[in-house]
């Protein structure tokens, strides 16, 4: 049987649209799930997504990268690479399934949201691709680490992280709760697939790939490259529901909409990417610093987005690069010394070498962070590990979720922005996230974050165990460091040789 | 007495902790308790000054010997401890 060709059909299939007959218009689309703001449906009908596929040409492509991801991996399945990998590597590995695998999938019903209550037919359209991409990603980020977990039980947490409350698994619940699970589905479009898919998950996805490939983890390059190619694909779909936004004079809203899911995804890359880019990566391996993949993918590419479209840089841009200087590696000392309550072993990454490639791309480091690595370096050489883990816990960001952390040593600038409302005192990590919790209070007010829990007697007994089972964090679970602290010998020996000198 | 939640701000230190001290404790007492979480763990010690504690983001210290409960900190309030000479 002959076949149309694609060109003289496919305009007519995507955009189709009806009137409906047997209920109102606001049945169809109920605005909570629709978000159209008051936009008419005659202007939702000229969406125009950038990328256009059909789905015999969808399924095809994703078949065949399937087909690539999955033979790659079983080619090299029987190298036992993780075996051999730097625990930092494999630090890397365990902290991005967590992460992000069960994420990608609740994901697919964010794209679901938009597949059936958009406005916009085109939208539609590509968010049934957006869907199907969504449980890919689940799906294989599941069934990649699943292999390892006869290695150790924090390989689990590959499905277990978003199961628990264990810290980040909060923090970063509550962003993608916030930007993609209960959101209309125009918020969706903005918030989710323009302003975190476009520019977070290249740093994510190719960034990290580029470290991997580095480190000879041709599996993992594989894979997480092979979901980038479907990520820049539906990462498209916010573009044409922006521009109908500002044609119809609702660029306010949508600028809202950028600032807040933009910051939020940074605070969250800030504490999961920063550190496996700088930290946990071996130094060989790194291609750039965090701080120039952010500029490239960030600085340099979102930013020509949201000007292209007639929208501003948020409004804490000069804020958010300075904080690419500062923020991520507090998380990371956070992290580090918090270790226990983490599902990966962090690597310290602060052998002499290491120190001089941080102050290398971050000049000051050395001054700042380098001088509380100093004293927990002279606490490990000196036999007292004791003081180099945590007997209380660190204050958190009631919109991040992450720990409140400056720089520092000298420059120290460490801050709360506190917010007393409705008579209940709320601590932030900084303006911009006082800022979001500001624009909707009753969104957030009512959520208790780790301390607000272990204050309110949630969180029995009251002490590290306590707060560690309340995580899901059994032994074997729990993290510690990467290296079995193995990198204090070179800095000891650093330490006898300066001395010496 | 009561047990009292503050955040201490440790001068020099990367992070903002949980400080579980009691009503009756002074500002001093305070201070030793919120240095146990930062001094000889990320922060040096400084022998020769001493420990003073103001609200967050103040420049006026507490006096030295003034109880918690007579400070006006709320519970949960972030305080700064910083070296100073006296």
């Amino acid at each position: 049987m002959a076949l149309i060709d694609r060109s003289e059909w496919y305009d007519l299939t995507r955009a189709t649209s009806w009137t409906p007959k047997y209920v109102t218009e606001e049945e169809l689309f109920p605005e909570e799930m629709t978000g159209a703001r008051g936009i008419p449906l005659s202007e939702w009908e000229s969406y125009d997504e950038p990328y256009k596929v059909s789905y015999p040409e969808y399924v095809t492509t994703q078949r065949e990268k399937d087909a690539g991801a999955y033979s790659v991996k079983a080619a090299l399945e029987r190298a036992n690479y993780i075996d051999d990998a730097d625990p930092g590597w494999v630090s890397t590995l365990k902290a991005h399934y967590g992460a992000i695998a069960v994420a990608e999938y609740a994901a697919g019903g964010a794209e679901a949201r938009m597949m059936r209550f958009a406005k916009a037919p085109g939208n539609r359209n590509m968010a049934t691709f957006g869907m199907l991409d969504e449980t890919r990603h689940g799906q294989i980020q599941l069934y990649f680490p699943h292999e390892h977990t006869k290695r150790d039980r924090q390989w689990d947490w590959a499905h277990k992280a978003y199961h628990t409350n264990e810290w980040g698994a909060i923090a970063a619940r509550h962003m993608f709760d916030d930007i993609m699970m209960t959101r209309d589905a125009l918020s969706v479009a903005i918030m989710l697939t323009f302003s975190f898919e476009t520019g977070f998950t290249n740093m994510q996805f190719l960034g990290l790939a580029a470290d991997a490939a580095e480190a000879g983890d041709h599996t993992f390059a594989n894979l997480i490259s092979s979901i980038q190619t479907d990520e820049s694909r539906h990462a498209q779909q916010g573009g044409p529901a922006l521009e109908i936004m500002i044609k119809n004079g609702k660029k306010a809203e949508a600028q809202k909409m950028i600032d807040v899911a933009f910051w939020r995804s940074w605070k969250l890359f800030s504490v999961l990417t920063g550190p496996m880019m700088d930290y946990y990566t071996p130094l060989e391996h790194r291609k750039q610093s965090f701080k120039e993949f952010m500029q490239e993918w960030i600085i340099g590419q979102f930013e020509r987005q949201i000007i292209d479209l007639g929208l501003d840089t948020p409004w804490y841009w000069d804020e958010f690069n300075r904080a690419l200087d500062e923020t991520h590696h507090g998380m990371h000392m956070g992290v580090w010394y918090w270790r226990p309550t983490v599902w990966w072993n962090p690597a310290a990454g602060v052998k002499p070498d290491d120190r001089a490639w941080l102050e290398e791309k971050y000049p000051g480091w050395n001054e700042s962070f380098g001088e509380c690595w100093d004293v927990i370096t002279e606490n490990l050489i000196e036999g007292r590990p004791e003081l180099t883990g945590p007997e209380t816990l660190p204050t958190i960001c009631n919109m991040s979720n992450i720990p409140i952390v400056g720089r520092p040593g000298k420059g120290w600038n460490v801050k709360d922005y506190p917010l007393e409302h409705e008579g209940r005192l709320y601590h932030f990590g900084s303006e911009p996230d006082r800022w979001c919790f500001q624009q909707d209070p009753d969104r957030y007010k009512h959520h208790l974050n780790f301390i607000d829990r272990f204050l309110a007697g949630k969180i029995q007994p009251m002490d590290l165990m306590g707060g560690l089972q309340y995580m899901g964090l059994a032994p074997g679970e729990m993290g510690d460091d990467a290296h079995g602290y193995s990198w204090v010998e070179a800095c000891a020996a650093a330490k006898a040789k300066s001395t010496a000198a | 007495m009561a047990l009292f939640p503050l955040n201490s701000n440790f001068q020099g230190d990367f992070v903002i902790q949980l400080l579980p001290v009691d009503t009756e404790n002074t500002m001093d007492e305070i201070a030793a308790a919120a240095a146990h979480h930062s001094v000889g763990r990320r922060v040096r010690p400084q022998p020769t000054k001493v420990m003073r504690i103001r609200r967050h983001g103040e420049t006026e210290f507490f006096p030295r010997d003034m109880k918690l409960a007579d400070s006006g900190l709320g519970p949960t309030e972030t305080i700064d401890v910083m070296f100073a000479d006296s």
